[in-house]
């Protein structure tokens, strides 16, 4: 089954809505799903053209796909188990919260909070997404637990923050502390960053581009060799957080450290 | 008339021991108060009636009418914010709370642009804190991190700190270490023991340096960390080890620079630390006289301290997501209501933009930048001087300001009661 949702024009577009009633279980059969523009409750159709091909018996059979002006949409994606969602624009925040299985495919850019608390499944966005991808809600303890998030583009500030299993892929640059007090999975960053894994307890760490200043709280054990991008690597293996006791471990790679070992005794 | 004990409402220091001189209903003079009290209790620059703008200009208009066009206002919009807060006293926040949720409005405090990262941070790992009372009379060591209270809280030192004597710190000037981190010298620098001055944005690193030296691997420390001597930071280490009782005070140096809620909760950590060799508290240095009396309320209320969203009728609270310049900065709000704040003057310049542009209305007693981009303002009675009401001190102590005298001017719950009065009519 294919289910193609397609946004009507808004009178306030800038008013966000959240519809994590947007999951493939949900379209198995006719229902009345609602949605929230702001504080008023709508209907599905009223927000939507609402498009739907071919039958469906189980919830991975259905495919949704968002078109239009999507950029403000919240929640889509949330707790879905099953299924595949494309998202042919921009995506609002906390797309893919808590996912448990499926995929989310995104063409354009992600809000914040992209595959919050996430537990399995796949989230792909070919754009840039912003801050805490990965992360966890305020407060909670554990961030990503499953499942695999890959960025194309770039990512913003605390990416991963609380990581505890799962793997997050950003293949261009973050923003600051990408990885701040992660307890495990992996985190990949192809481009730059700044003070990766500060209060880290746990978990795997790579920066293949620049990693900006390093925390001095981490330790250096020796090197080793790793494959990004079909390109093999020399890396600089550090275990930290040391001031949290933390037994993580940072891969930076061998030259980036070379270049700035004038400003760091320790190197 | 002369009144003594009154209550000052300007910073979060909320000193309750001033002595000021009245007639009628004008101040003459303010003893014991700092330059910011005088000005805030000698001061008169207040709206006489509510004012409402039409086309370009501004026109006189009643009580009855504002408040219900307010009302009207409100009761459209499909995302109302309600900013602001901290310059009134709580039984005001507590109205504006039962308000946001009839509304299914995002309530928001001044927090959001201050000490909302703290709350993050102690959110996460807790709150070694204690009242100011116990520092007064304990604290050997004193810590003022990215914080200039000469300046911003100018009784602080001598009510609390460096300049007045405690039950157990008897001569306060030879037992009272004082260390300030800062990236400047400021005027609270200049009579501290010790002045660790910080690269910008490197608080967080040097935080952690402290941590990692009073954990004992401190053979790691590289020769400078931000800007910061391996010798000065074993010095301050050492003098924070050997205190009997040290008490941190940060301010928005810390809560507003590069890392934010991540600085802050690498200082609890950094008192956790210390706590297993001494005792050690940590403490914001909150702003407005009452901004902690605005978290206690939603708190109470919500079970969230600022950033409340009420839009899908239950308190949804994401810092980042529901928080007042964000939210103006996605354009996401359609009507705005500003209770005794300045969003004007202190948000960036986008959010500014989007506030002139909906239906903003403002309850302040002053003219002020909010006012230009507002459609309708309703002057009240200013809190502590013609108005009475309970505050909050920066450490969470309750403290009820007084009236000193009586100006005709409607209170800010008597503004807000009616307004929410034609709300509550409205929906049901």
């Amino acid at each position: 089954m294919r289910v193609i949702l397609k946004t009507r024009p808004r009178k306030k577009p800038h008013v966000p809505i959240e519809a994590e009633g947007i999951i493939p279980q949900n379209f198995l059969r006719k229902n009345d799903l609602t949605v929230y523009e702001g504080n008023r409750e709508r209907n599905l159709e009223d927000l939507f053209f609402v498009t739907v091909e071919g039958p469906a018996v189980s919830p991975d059979q259905v495919e949704i796909i968002l078109t239009g002006d999507t950029g403000r949409i919240k929640r889509v994606g949330e707790y879905m188990n099953a299924g595949r969602i494309i998202i042919e624009g921009d995506i609002g925040m906390h797309c893919g919260n808590f996912m448990s299985a499926g995929e989310i495919i995104i063409r354009g850019n992600a809000d914040a909070w992209l595959g919050r608390e996430m537990r399995g499944g796949r989230i792909l966005c070919e754009g840039t997404a912003g801050d805490y991808c990965g992360a966890g809600y305020r407060g909670e303890k554990r961030g990503m637990r499953g499942g695999t998030i890959e960025v194309m583009g770039n990512a913003g500030d605390f990416v991963a923050e609380y990581l505890s299993g799962g793997e997050v892929i950003i293949h261009g640059n973050c923003g600051d502390l990408p990885g701040v007090e992660m307890r495990g999975g992996t985190l990949v960053i192809g481009g730059n960053c700044s003070r990766p894994c500060g209060n880290m307890t746990g978990g795997t760490c790579m920066v293949i581009g620049d990693p900006g200043e390093l925390l001095p709280s981490f330790r250096r054990n020796g090197s080793t060799e790793v494959e990004f991008g079909g390109k093999k690597f020399r890396m600089a293996v550090f275990r930290g957080d040391v001031a949290n006791r933390g037994k993580g471990t940072l891969l930076v790679k061998e030259e980036a450290i070379i270049s700035r070992s004038g400003r760091d005794e320790r190197l | 008339m002369r009144i003594e004990d009154v209550v000052c409402p300007f910073c979060g220091c909320l000193c309750d021991d001033l002595v000021v001189s009245v007639e009628g209903t004008k101040v003459l003079s303010v003893e014991n108060g700092c330059t910011l009290a005088t000005e805030k209790f000698t001061g008169d620059h207040r709206l006489a009636h509510p004012i409402r703008r039409t086309g370009g200009a501004w026109e006189k208009t009643t009580y009855d009418d504002a408040i219900r066009e307010t009302a009207e206002i409100l009761l459209d919009a499909e995302r109302p914010l309600l900013y602001g807060w901290s310059g009134t006293f709580v039984e005001a926040q507590t109205l504006g709370v039962h308000m946001a949720e009839l509304l299914g409005a995002v309530i928001d405090n001044t927090s959001t642009v201050c000490h909302g990262p703290s709350i993050m941070a102690i959110q996460e790992v807790g709150h070694p804190g204690c009242t100011l009372g116990q520092v007064k009379n304990r604290a050997d060591v004193i810590v003022y991190w990215g914080a200039n209270p000469i300046e911003a809280h100018p009784r602080h030192m001598s009510r609390y700190t460096t300049f007045t004597d405690g039950f157990f710190v008897k001569s306060a000037f030879r037992e009272r270490k004082v260390i300030v981190v800062d990236i400047r010298e400021t005027d609270s620098s200049e009579i501290a023991d010790e002045f660790v001055k910080v690269t910008p944005g490197g608080d967080y690193a040097v935080l952690t340096a402290l941590r990692m030296i009073v954990r004992g691997k401190g053979d790691l420390v590289p020769a400078t960390v931000s800007g910061v001597t391996r010798e000065q930071l074993f010095r301050v280490a050492e003098i924070c080890l050997s205190a009997r009782f040290g008490a941190i005070f940060f301010g928005l140096g810390l809560t507003m620079s590069r890392g934010k809620s991540k600085n802050i909760r690498n200082a609890i950590e950094l008192t956790e630390e210390l706590n297993r060799h001494t005792k050690f508290t940590i403490s914001p240095m909150r702003g407005h006289w009452n901004v902690y009396g605005s978290n206690e309320v939603f708190t109470w209320i919500t079970g969230y301290p600022y950033a409340v969203d009420f839009s899908r009728g239950i308190a949804f609270y994401n810092p980042g997501e529901t928080t007042s310049v964000d939210l103006l900065r996605r354009k996401e709000c359609d009507a705005c209501l500003v209770v005794a704040s300045d969003p004007g003057a202190h948000f960036p310049r986008a959010c500014a933009e989007h506030l002139a542009s909906i239906p903003t209305v403002q309850i302040d007693p002053h003219v002020n930048a909010t006012t230009h981009l507002s459609r309708i303002q309703i002057p009240v009675a200013v809190t502590g001087i013609d108005a009475e009401g309970t505050a909050y001190r920066m450490d969470g102590v309750p403290i009820r300001t007084r009236k000193l005298f009586s100006t005709g001017y409607p209170d800010d719950v008597a503004v807000l009661g009616r307004v929410y009065s034609l709300v509550k009519e409205a929906k049901g």
